[in-house]
């Protein structure tokens, strides 16, 4: 079965790399945006199975890019899972209103990360630690 | 809303949004030198970079409960102006 592809869209360039190692050392393949608007290039390029989107970036930030994917028939149905440094609840209410599947507040548990994209993507649970929710902060 | 004021008010999100970042960076590359991901660890080298990780995630609760202490108190500071 071929890897699962996960886009990465993040303007911190060490997080993105980070992110990266991390998910290809479980067996994803990985694109990566650093910005709102090569966020939205990249998903129509490469059409990802599930996009890790930050929240505070260049270009329109990561709500915009929620609301250009929406637009986007082929693109809608991809689930996004938004991993912000941004704090409270009302950021993680309008993530989900927004039609994120999950909100993560940054630094995230690796293993929580894998969870919830193991989770989201319907794959089986191979972590030592569960996932905690998939609708809400980890 | 005088700028000193809206600077204050914008503190916690400022805050939040650099700190948790970096400390995000802090704990990916710590852990995947812990994991392997960028060659085989010493026990002593292992036993450091879990130093610098445990220290992290204290900062990371100082954070948690300074932060979510500070923006309640933000916003009242927006609302009585």
């Amino acid at each position: 079965m071929p890897n699962k592809k996960i886009l990465i869209v993040d303007d911190d360039r060490d997080v993105q790399q980070g992110m990266n190692l991390r998910l290809k050392a479980n067996q994803y393949d990985t694109c990566l945006a650093g910005d709102a608007f090569s966020g939205v290039a990249e998903a129509r390029r490469s059409e990802p199975d599930l996009i890790l989107l930050d929240l505070g970036m260049p270009a329109g930030g990561g709500f915009l890019v929620m609301e250009r994917l929406k637009m986007i028939p082929s693109l809608a149905v991809i689930p996004v899972i938004v991993v912000s440094a941004r704090h409270g609840l009302e950021n993680q209410k309008r993530a989900l209103e927004s039609g994120a599947k999950a909100f993560l507040q940054k630094p995230v548990d690796d293993d929580q990360l894998l969870a919830v994209i193991r989770q989201t993507l319907g794959e089986p649970a191979r972590m030592k630690k569960p996932a905690l929710c998939n609708q809400g902060v980890v | 809303m005088t700028k000193p004021t809206q600077r204050i008010a914008d503190l916690p999100a400022y805050l939040s949004h650099e700190l948790r970042n970096a400390l995000a960076c802090i704990h990916q590359f710590g852990n995947i030198l812990v994991d392997g991901l960028a060659g085989k660890l010493t026990g002593e080298q292992r036993e450091y970079v879990s130093i610098i990780l445990e220290n992290a995630s204290t900062i990371r609760s100082v954070l948690d409960t300074a932060l979510d202490g500070a923006a309640p108190a933000a916003s009242k500071i927006r609302t009585k102006i």
